[in-house]
C-alpha cells in the first residue's frame, strides 16, 4: 500500500515536471517554426511548477532532498541529537501550521468572491488548493518523521548531500567502462 | 490610526510613484486626517505584483493599488472597454469620458466583488514597435507582436492578421532583441523606460489605443471609513490623481522626444488615409465585445471625442 | 530589534538541522507577525505569487533536467578522452587535460562538485598511474572543478538572477571570458610546476584521433552552442532555450549516446550491417525510443534525480523572497547602505568587505543558500555605489567557488575524499596551492571588471550594430 502510494506520488511528480518542460518546448517550436502562440501556456507552466514544488517539497521530505546544516548536529551524541531533531520538527511544523492557517483564509476569500484564472477558465482558488494540499503533505511528513524520532529509529532529519549525490557518479564510472554505446 | 498601505510596481519617480506620494503628502498635511489615517506607500513591487495586489486588498492588507485596466479582467468583463482599439481620438477625449457619467459608474463595476475605484490615472496612448516599418495595416502581418492577457488586444492583432503573444514582461527584451518576437504595442513612456526603444528600430506612432490604471481600493474596508474621513481622503486622491495625470502627459511628450533625438528607432508618423486603414480593419473588434462592455458605454466614448 | 530577531532566529534554526527553506521561511513569518501587522493569509498569497509569478524561474529546473540528463559517467569520458587528446602531450599535459576536461564538463553541467566527482574519479586515478603526486593530482581536480558554476550554464547564476533580476543571459555572457580565464590560470601554473618538477606528458595520438575524440565528445559540448545558439539566433528566450536544451539532453544520452534508456545495448551499428540498414533501423528507432522511454527506469531516475533538486532548489527560493521581502519592508539593506556610506568606504574597500563576508558565509553553507540570503542586502548598496550588477554577481559567484573548497562544508572537498579514499585534512593540504591562486584570481575578476563585462557589453553593441 505504502509502495504504491510513494509510486503514484512520483509519477505526479514526474508528469508535473515533464509536462511544464514539454509545454515550453513546443510553444517555442510553434512560435518559431509555425508563426503562432499559446495564449495560456503561461499561465499554465507556472501553475505546473507551483505544483511541482509544493506537491513535491513533503516528497522532498521522504528522500532527503532538502538541503540544512548539519555538522553541528552530527557531532552530537544520539540522545541529544534526538532532542535537538524533535525541537527542530516542533518548529517546522509551527512553519506548516501558520501556512496551513494562511491558506485556508486566503482559499475561502478566493472561494468566496469566485473569480477565474486569468487565461484558463478555472477557479482561482481550485489552480491555487495545492497551497494548502502541499502543507498539509508536508506536516504529515514531519509527523511521520517525528515518530520514527521518538521511537529512535532515527536521530536527525536526512538531508540532500550533494557531495554524496556526485560519488554515484564514481560508481557508475567504476561499473560501466565505456563500451560499445559509443560509435 | 487607520492604516492604508498603497502598493505599486514601478519606481518612485513615475507618473504613478509620483501620484502615491503626493497622495501621501496631502493626507499628512491635511488638519482633518492628522492622526486619523496613516499613508505607507510600498513601490516597486515590494509588496505585491500587479497580479497579486487585488487579492491581497480582498484580504484586507492592502488598502490602495492601481494596476493597468486590462489587470481587472478576472473581477469584470466590462472594463475591456478601454482596451477596444481606436476608441478613443486622443487622451483629451479618454479623460472627458472617465470624467463623464459612464466613466464614473464604471468605477462601480467591481462592487459585487469586493473593489471600488477611486479615479482613473492616465499612462497614455499605446503605440505600435517592430522590427520591420508597419505603415498599412498588410505590413503587421504573420508579425508576432507581444501583449498583455486581454482578450481584446488577441482579436485586436487577429484583425490584422499578426500573431498575438502572451509573454512576461521580463522576457520580453531579450525576445525583442533576438527577434523571436517582432514587435510590441506600448505607451511612450513605457517603451523609453523598458528600454524597447533600443530594439526596435520603427515606432508607428498610430495612438490606437489606451492605457491607463484604475486607482482602487476595497470595498469592505472604504465604506467602514467615516463619511468625513472618506471625503477628505477622495479630494486628496482627485489631487494627486490630476497631479499624476499632469506628469504622465509630460513625461509622455519628452520620452517621446527622447526617443526620437536617440536615433535608435525611426518615428513612423501615419498619414490620414493610412492611419483610416488601422481604424477600418480594427474596429470591427468592438461588435465582438459590445455585449460585455455594454454598447451605451462605447457611444458614449465615441461621443467624447466628438 | 527587528533585524536582531530575524537574523537570530535564522542561525538558529539554520543551526539545529532545520532544512534551509523552512528556516529562512519561518524566520520570515515569525519576524512579520511580530513586528507589523500582515495577515497569514496575505503572508500565504505572498508564498504562492513566489512561487507561480517568475517566469525566469523555470530556467531552474529546465537547465537541471539537461544537466541530469548529460552528467552521466559515459559523456564524462568522452570529454576526457577529447582533452587528453588535445594537450596531453605537452608537458604536464595530463593536468592541463583534465583542466580542459573540466571546463567542457562544466559547459554541459551547472554544478561543481558534479564536475570533481565525474572527471576526478578517472583522471585522479590517471596521473598517479602516469607518475604524478596524488596530491598534485587532487589538488587540481578539486580546484577545477569549481568552474563547474563558473562556465555557463549555471544554477548558482541563474539563482543570482532571481534574488536580483537580472538578466540570466547576461550572467551568462559574462561568465564566460572569467571561466576560461580561470582555466588558463590553472594551466599555465601546470605547466610552470610541470617544467621544474619534471613532470610527465603522453605522445601525441594523431590528428585523426584527435578528430575522432572531438566527434564523439560533440553530442555533449553542443549543448552549450544549442542553448546561446537558440538564444542569439531569435528562437528563444533564456528560460525557453533552457527547455530546449533539458529536451535536447534527453535525446542526446538516449538517442544519441545510448548510455541510458530503452537503446541501451542496442549500437547504432551493429556488426555486418549494412550502412542502409544501419540507417533505417536508426530512423526507426527514434519514435521507439521516444515511446519506451515513459517506462523506463533509468530515464525515470534521471527525472527524479532533476525533480528532486529543482523542487529542494525552488523551494527554497520561494521561501527566500519571504525573506527577502522581510528585508526590504525592514529597510535593512537601505540601513546598511545608509551606514557604509557614513564610513565614507570607497568602492574597493566595499568590495574587500564583500569578500570577506562571502567567504566567511562559504565556510559554513552552500552556494544557493548563501546567495539567496546575501544577494538582496548587498545589491541594492552596490548599484547605488555604482558598481554593475553582472560585475557583482560574478564576484559572488568566484566566492562560492572558494567555498567549495574551504572547510567544514566544502562540497569538492567532501568529494575529492570520496574518491580518493583520502581524509579531509590530506585533501584541504593539497588544495591549499590552489585555494592561493583562487584567491589571486578573486583579486583580479574584484579589480578589474572588464573581464566579466566585456562579452556581455561587446554582445550588446554587436546586437545594436546589426539592428
Ligand atoms: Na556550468
Ligand atoms: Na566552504
Amino acid at each position: 500500500m505504502v509502495n504504491i502510494i510513494h509510486k503514484l506520488e512520483e509519477n505526479i511528480i514526474a508528469l508535473l515536471l515533464v509536462a511544464m518542460t514539454l509545454l515550453v518546448f513546443f510553444e517555442t517550436i510553434l512560435r518559431f517554426f509555425f508563426g503562432t502562440g499559446l495564449i495560456w501556456a503561461e499561465e499554465l507552466t507556472l501553475h505546473l511548477s507551483a505544483w511541482l514544488v509544493l506537491f513535491g517539497a513533503s516528497y522532498g521530505l521522504r528522500v532527503g532532498a532538502h538541503i540544512g546544516v548539519d555538522f553541528l548536529v552530527k557531532k552530537l551524541p544520539d540522545a541529544t541529537q534526538r532532542i535537538v531533531t524533535s525541537i527542530m520538527l516542533s518548529m517546522a511544523l509551527v512553519y506548516c501550521g501558520l501556512f496551513i492557517y494562511g491558506a485556508w483564509v486566503y482559499l475561502s476569500k478566493m472561494h468566496q468572491i469566485d473569480i477565474p484564472m486569468e487565461d484558463i477558465e478555472i477557479p482561482l482558488w481550485i489552480a491555487h488548493s495545492i497551497l494548502l494540499i502541499g502543507f498539509v503533505l508536508f506536516a504529515i511528513r514531519l509527523l511521520e518523521i517525528g515518530y520514527r524520532v521518538i521511537k529512535g529509529e532515527q536521530t536527525r532529519l536526512k538531508i540532500h548531500d550533494e557531495a554524496e549525490e556526485s560519488l554515484h557518479l564514481k560508481e557508475e564510472l567504476e561499473s560501466t567502462p565505456l563500451g560499445g554505446s559509443a560509435k | 490610526p487607520v492604516t492604508i498601505k498603497f502598493s505599486h510596481v514601478v519606481a518612485e519617480n513615475t507618473p504613478k510613484g509620483q501620484m502615491a506620494n503626493e497622495f501621501k503628502r496631502l493626507v499628512e498635511a491635511n488638519e482633518k486626517l492628522k492622526d486619523k489615517v496613516v499613508v505607507e506607500v510600498y513601490p516597486n513591487s515590494q509588496l505585491f505584483g500587479d497580479n497579486k495586489v487585488l487579492e491581497a486588498m480582498l484580504l484586507g492588507d492592502v488598502q490602495i493599488a492601481a494596476p493597468s485596466l486590462s489587470k481587472f479582467k478576472k473581477y469584470t468583463k466590462q472594463l475591456q472597454l478601454f482596451d477596444l482599439p481606436f476608441l478613443f481620438k486622443d487622451m483629451a477625449a479618454a479623460e472627458k469620458f472617465q470624467q463623464g457619467p459612464e466613466g464614473q459608474e464604471l468605477l462601480n463595476a467591481m462592487k459585487k466583488k469586493g473593489l471600488v475605484g477611486l479615479g482613473y490615472l492616465h499612462n497614455g496612448m499605446k503605440q505600435l514597435s517592430a522590427s520591420n516599418p508597419l505603415r498599412v495595416p498588410a505590413d503587421a502581418a504573420k508579425q508576432k507582436f507581444r501583449i498583455m492577457s486581454s482578450d481584446v488586444l488577441v482579436e485586436q492583432f487577429e484583425a490584422v492578421k499578426a500573431v498575438p503573444v502572451k509573454k512576461p514582461f521580463s522576457e520580453v527584451f531579450t525576445l525583442l532583441q533576438t527577434k523571436a518576437i517582432d514587435g510590441q504595442e506600448n505607451t511612450w513612456s513605457n517603451i523609453y523606460s523598458k528600454k524597447f526603444f533600443e530594439v526596435q528600430p520603427y515606432i508607428t506612432e498610430s495612438n490606437h489605443g489606451l492605457l491607463d490604471y484604475m486607482v482602487v481600493t476595497s470595498e469592505e474596508f472604504w465604506s467602514g471609513l467615516d463619511k468625513d474621513v472618506q471625503a477628505e481622503l477622495k479630494t486628496a486622491m482627485d489631487k494627486a490623481i490630476a497631479l499624476g495625470n499632469k506628469v504622465a502627459a509630460e513625461k509622455a511628450e519628452s520620452d517621446k522626444k527622447t526617443i526620437a533625438e536617440s536615433g535608435r528607432s525611426e518615428i513612423i508618423e501615419l498619414s490620414d488615409e493610412d492611419r483610416q486603414k488601422w481604424v477600418d480593419i480594427m474596429k470591427p473588434v468592438w461588435k465582438k465585445f459590445e455585449k460585455e462592455v455594454g454598447a451605451e458605454n462605447i457611444a458614449a466614448a465615441q461621443k467624447a471625442g466628438e | 530589534m527587528t533585524i536582531a530577531f530575524l537574523f537570530i532566529l535564522l542561525f538558529v534554526l539554520i543551526f539545529i538541522g532545520t532544512p534551509i527553506a523552512v528556516a529562512l521561511g519561518l524566520s520570515s513569518i515569525l519576524t512579520i507577525l511580530f513586528f507589523s501587522n500582515d495577515s497569514l493569509a496575505s503572508i500565504a498569497l505572498k508564498f504562492f505569487e513566489a512561487q507561480s509569478e517568475h517566469y525566469t524561474l523555470l530556467a531552474i529546473p529546465f537547465f537541471i533536467l539537461s544537466s541530469a540528463f548529460l552528467s552521466t559517467g559515459g559523456v564524462a569520458r568522452r570529454l576526457i578522452d577529447f582533452a587528453i587528446a588535445t594537450v596531453g602531450h605537452v608537458k604536464g599535459g595530463l593536468a592541463m587535460a583534465s583542466v580542459l576536461a573540466c571546463m567542457l564538463f562544466a559547459a554541459v553541467s551547472g554544478s561543481s562538485p558534479a564536475t570533481v566527482a565525474a572527471i576526478g574519479t578517472i583522471v585522479i586515478a590517471g596521473m598517479v598511474r602516469a607518475k604524478y603526486p596524488e596530491s598534485f593530482a587532487a589538488g587540481v581536480i578539486t580546484t577545477s572543478g569549481t568552474l563547474g558554476i563558473l562556465i555557463p550554464p549555471s544554477i548558482v547564476m541563474l539563482v543570482y538572477a532571481a534574488a536580483t533580476e537580472v538578466s540570466a543571459a547576461r550572467m551568462f555572457e559574462a561568465g564566460f571570458i572569467p571561466g576560461l580565464m580561470m582555466g588558463t590560470l590553472l594551466m599555465i601554473v601546470i605547466y610552470i610546476v610541470a617544467r621544474i618538477k619534471g613532470l610527465p606528458s603522453l605522445p601525441f595520438p594523431g590528428i585523426k584521433h584527435l578528430l575522432k575524440s572531438g566527434w564523439v565528445a560533440l553530442g555533449g559540448m553542443m549543448l552549450i552552442f544549442i542553448v546561446l545558439g537558440s538564444i542569439y539566433g531569435g528562437i528563444a528566450s533564456p528560460t525557453e532555450a533552457a527547455s530546449v536544451a533539458a529536451v535536447y539532453a534527453f535525446i542526446v544520452s538516449v538517442y544519441g549516446y545510448r548510455d541510458i534508456g530503452p537503446l541501451k545495448n542496442s549500437p547504432w551499428r551493429k556488426d555486418g550491417e549494412s550502412l542502409a540498414i544501419a540507417t533505417l533501423r536508426g530512423i526507426a528507432q527514434f519514435p521507439q525510443a521516444m515511446g519506451m522511454s515513459i517506462f523506463d527506469k533509468e530515464v525515470r531516475k534521471v527525472i527524479m534525480d532533476g525533480a528532486k533538486v529543482s523542487i529542494m532548489l525552488l523551494f527554497i527560493i520561494g521561501n527566500a523572497m519571504l525573506f527577502a521581502h522581510v528585508l526590504t519592508t525592514e529597510r535593512i539593506p537601505h540601513i546598511i547602505a545608509e551606514a557604509i556610506t557614513q564610513w565614507g568606504l570607497p568602492v574597493w574597500g566595499f568590495l574587500i568587505i564583500v569578500n570577506i563576508l562571502l567567504l566567511a558565509a562559504g565556510n559554513f553553507m552552500e552556494p544557493s543558500a548563501i546567495l539567496l540570503i546575501m544577494a538582496p542586502i548587498l545589491f541594492p548598496i552596490a548599484t547605488q555605489m555604482g558598481i554593475d550588477p553582472i560585475h557583482l554577481g560574478i564576484i559572488m559567484v568566484v566566492n562560492m567557488e572558494i567555498g567549495m573548497l574551504t572547510p567544514p562544508v566544502g562540497l569538492n572537498l567532501f568529494v575529492t575524499s570520496g574518491i580518493t579514499g583520502r581524509s579531509m585534512g590530506w585533501v584541504i593540504k593539497s588544495v591549499l596551492p590552489w585555494m592561493l591562486l583562487m584567491l589571486f584570481f578573486l583579486m583580479l575578476i574584484t579589480y578589474i571588471p572588464q573581464i566579466s563585462l566585456f562579452l556581455p557589453e561587446y554582445l550588446d553593441s554587436l546586437r545594436q550594430a546589426g539592428g
